[in-house]
């Protein structure tokens, strides 16, 4: 075991729901906005449902293989050699998704905070903080997305109490007016998202309660699914079909924010409240990347190659994308298809063949005790 | 959490090389007081008393002068050994029944007689025999019991822990009358020889934790321990963290709140200031008020409390932020007078902002070494020339002016100084940030600080608990004080072997209903 810390299932959660929906919430609402209009809101239902499959077979799989992640297990399934490509292919991956996610932030607040300030200095300042708490193990990732996450989930209710005279509930009528194509055209981005629900695999090994693993993976792409469909009916009700013009229409909902004349213009203070849930998805997807590379090396510790990942994905991020169009095209057509590839699909296909493989094996010899 | 362990230098103690110091007593007096003279050479407030057992036996009497009490040594040792109704010469042992006294002790070495005498307990040695008897006259000027004034309370005793280790533990003792209440001693300081004492309830506190204290304290090797702030820093966990990871309290009530929750009291001689450990963030936060006044008045305190803790580290990086990256945040009219009144300063706001908080940091610090009387005076130059001239001059803003004495009186609401302090320091590092980066950088200050606690430990307890990892059985006493039938369990991360502390179900209701 590479770390020695040990999580609850609770603070697993805690990881996960920041790590889908930090960034979800600034790319989806636009995208699903293009495809389905007033319907939106059904969108991320639909997503969900791949959200929920994935936690379900990694869950599995954690169950057969209960110690180690899925870079280590694979062997156990598709043999050594196989298995060592397949960690390489996650490993750039999850090297790819760091890259992806940096960049998205800097767009991000680069856009809508500092519009001056150099990219490396955006990326190159948040990367070192998480090098940071990486360094402290899993269970200082866990602590810390408890203080976070309650401060950065708390924006939604306040922002639709606050929000509630502008509401216009009738720009979400009529509902389904083109039938369901268009929900399921639009749900292929969420549901990209909630793939990456795939983390857990790398925290599941660490879970002091693991019978409540499944339990809280489902709870947090619930709440994932909740909160997106929440905020996409908040911009629906807002902004009715206009929703899919804006970039970040969510940020933008926050302009309408006005109360007594003394609490306006608050997008600065909530673009705070986010960096702290964006803080915790790049840690984590981070995190899986050095941890992963670690355990794809055998290596004893994964502290000392920390800060040179970090310099590598700041580099990802530099390179990947040149601007926010470009980067939202890649959200909006490779990325529903690329990233459930990975983190659904292939999964998927190791937990067939290892259902196969226990399956000849109990038929050959009596059933063995796992490595519980 | 176990350090490697340096190799260190071989341990040296000068005294001990000065000869024969573990050797046993002589059975000649002469040659016993030879030796005691030639180790206390030089030290003339060490007094030897030659005298007579009923005129017949040598005899000789060794104390310090100041430690020990004479009038005893007169009226309870020198009276009836000397007087005439011994009529023959007599052993150490009758010596002993003649003595009237309750506490004598046999010592054997020489070192035995040093750790005595330097106790104030004076040795008598007579000839013939190669025992001597320690007597238990130790008695010094030592400061009366008053209350603290670093802790002061509304409501709760008025008595503080004083320099004299006997003392403290009596005072420990008297809260806790339980016999499990249980203490080890241990001397630390090669020239000192403090001693220190690690005090525990057995069956609550966690044997684990009483080892873990016990090694890191065996560990120290010091020549002296003047205060428990040593100590303090030679058995904490994370050095370079500037916040205090055990606390120090100088109320006896306080520290046996801390020992039935199941943490460990480490006493050190010579200063009024226990060290509790282990500890979490949200201990510092609680006052002893706080246990005694009504609950919801507590709950409200401490609530605002942390809420202030937020605004002394936040508030002059918010200020800084918002003025200079993002005034549209501000509402209109008041970014129109923001405006004006900063027309005549020079400075940006981060400089206006740091110069303020340091000019403030040197008001308190002056007002606190001063004496009292000159105290004020710093109050009124400060007030006078920061508040006023300073402004009128243009130097700095009022607002500026605003937030620095609403930060100073934020800082001040922390109930200990050892955390007030840390929070204050790391007040300037995020005003830097947030005038480079805005309320960018003060988030990723905000980042940096929680993971630096989250790292933190305080002997096994992680720093930040109950909030992060969340124990939701102690969230009972970390952001409210929840009312005393409430609090059934003791903190799970110390008292965890002994959950409860009370019968539950005890809210107060009329009978019969």
């Amino acid at each position: 075991m590479h770390d020695k810390g040990r999580i609850t299932a609770y603070q697993m959660a805690l990881m996960i729901y920041p790590t889908i929906y930090a960034t979800a919430v600034l790319m989806v609402p636009e995208i699903t906005g293009q495809y389905v209009g007033r319907d939106s809101w059904a969108a991320p239902i639909l997503g969900s449902l791949n959200g929920f499959f994935t936690a379900y077979v990694l869950y599995k799989l954690h169950k057969m293989y209960p110690n180690e992640s899925l870079i280590q297990y694979s062997k156990h399934i598709i043999g050594p050699f196989l298995s060592k490509i397949l960690g390489l292919s996650y490993l750039f991956f999850f090297l790819f998704m760091c890259g992806f996610i940096l960049k998205e932030y800097y767009f991000f607040i680069g856009i809508s905070l500092l519009p001056k300030t150099p990219m490396i200095a955006i990326i190159g300042s948040v990367v070192i903080m998480a090098s940071l708490a990486i360094t402290g193990g899993v269970e200082v990732l866990g602590r810390a997305s408890q203080l976070f996450i309650p401060i950065f989930i708390l924006p939604i209710p306040i922002f639709t109490i606050m929000l509630l005279k502008d509401f216009d509930p009738k720009n979400v009528l009529p509902i389904l007016e083109h039938g369901l194509l268009p929900v399921l055209q639009g749900a292929a981005a969420p549901q990209a998202w909630f793939s990456e629900v795939f983390l857990i695999s790398m925290f599941l090994p660490f879970l002091k309660d693991p019978e409540k693993g499944l339990k809280w993976s489902f709870i947090s792409v619930f709440a994932v699914m909740l909160s997106l469909v929440s905020l996409n009916l908040l911009t629906i009700f807002l902004f009715g079909e206009m929703t899919a013009s804006y970039t970040f229409p969510v940020f933008k909902a926050v302009r309408f924010i006005s109360l007594s004349d003394f609490f306006e213009h608050l997008e600065a203070g909530i673009i705070t409240i986010w960096i702290l849930g964006a803080y915790i998805k790049i840690t984590v997807f981070y995190y899986a990347l050095v941890l992963g590379n670690a355990q794809w090396l055998n290596l004893s510790d994964f502290k000392p190659i920390v800060l040179p990942f970090g310099l590598l994905i700041s580099l990802f991020a530099i390179w990947e994308f040149a601007n926010l169009q470009e980067q939202f095209e890649f959200s909006k057509f490779i990325f529903p298809f690329y990233v459930p590839f990975m983190l659904t699909v292939l999964p998927t296909i190791l937990l067939i063949i290892a259902k196969i493989r226990t399956r000849n094996t109990m038929k050959k010899e009596p059933p063995r005790i796992s490595n519980y | 959490m176990f350090r490697i362990l340096k190799k260190r230098p071989q341990k040296q103690h000068p005294i001990e090389e000065m000869s024969n110091r573990n050797l046993p007593l002589s059975t000649e007096l002469d040659k016993n007081l030879q030796i005691l003279k030639s180790i206390y050479k030089g030290c003339i407030d060490v007094i030897y008393h030659p005298f007579l057992i009923a005129g017949k036996t040598k005899a000789l009497l060794v104390y310090i002068d100041g430690l020990s009490d004479t009038e005893q040594i007169d009226s309870s040792v020198l009276a009836p050994l000397m007087s005439k109704t011994i009529d023959k010469s007599i052993n150490l042992q009758e010596t002993c029944e003649n003595i009237q006294l309750s506490n004598i002790r046999v010592v054997k070495t020489y070192d035995d007689c040093i750790k005595n005498i330097s106790n104030g307990n004076p040795i008598l040695l007579m000839e013939h025999e190669e025992q001597g008897a320690a007597l238990g006259l130790a008695k010094w000027d030592k400061r009366s019991i008053k209350e603290p004034d670093s802790e002061s309370v509304i409501r709760g005793p008025r008595e503080g822990f004083v320099e004299t280790l006997g003392v403290n533990i009596s005072m420990l003792r008297r809260k806790i009358r339980s016999p499990n209440l249980k203490m080890i001693k241990m001397n630390i300081g090669s020239y000192s020889d403090t001693s220190i004492i690690i005090a525990y309830i057995e069956g609550i506190a966690n044997q684990s934790l009483i080892d873990e204290v016990q090694n890191r304290l065996q560990k120290v090797e010091i020549d002296s321990v003047l205060e428990s702030g040593y100590i303090e820093e030679l058995i904490e966990d994370n050095v370079f963290s500037p916040f205090p990871q055990l606390l120090d309290t100088e109320r006896p009530d306080v520290a046996s709140a801390n020992l039935l929750e199941g943490r460990v009291v480490i006493l050190v001689d010579g200063t009024p200031f226990v060290l509790i450990a282990p500890v979490s963030f949200f201990s510092f936060f609680q006052a002893p008020d706080d246990y005694y006044q009504r609950y919801l008045i507590s709950s409200v305190i401490r609530i605002m409390r942390l809420f202030f803790m937020l605004i002394s580290v936040f508030l002059p990086s918010l200020y800084v932020a918002v003025s200079s990256f993002h005034q549209e945040m501000v509402p209109t009219t008041l970014i129109l007078s923001m405006a004006s009144l900063r027309e005549s300063v020079p400075f940006t706001a981060l400089i206006e902002a740091v110069i303020m908080e340091i000019v403030f940091e040197a008001l308190r610090e002056a007002g606190l070494r001063l004496p009292k009387q000159v105290g004020a005076a710093v109050s009124i130059v400060g007030a006078l020339v920061i508040g006023q001239a300073a402004v009128q001059a243009g130097l700095v803003s009022p607002l500026m002016v605003i937030v620095v004495a609403i930060t100073g009186i934020a800082s001040f609401m922390i109930p200990r100084y050892s955390e007030g302090i840390a929070l204050r320091l790391i007040r300037f590092p995020i005003m830097m940030l947030a005038g480079t980066m805005g309320l960018y950088g003060l988030a990723l200050g905000f980042i940096a600080i929680v993971i630096h606690l989250c790292k933190l430990r305080s002997f096994g307890v992680p720093y930040l608990s109950p909030i992060a990892p969340t124990i939701g059985r102690d969230m009972k006493d970390a952001f409210i004080r929840s009312p005393w039938w409430m609090l059934n369990t003791r903190q799970h991360l110390t008292g965890r072997i002994n959950k409860y502390r009370q019968a539950p179900n005890q809210q107060p209701k009329p009978k019969n209903r």
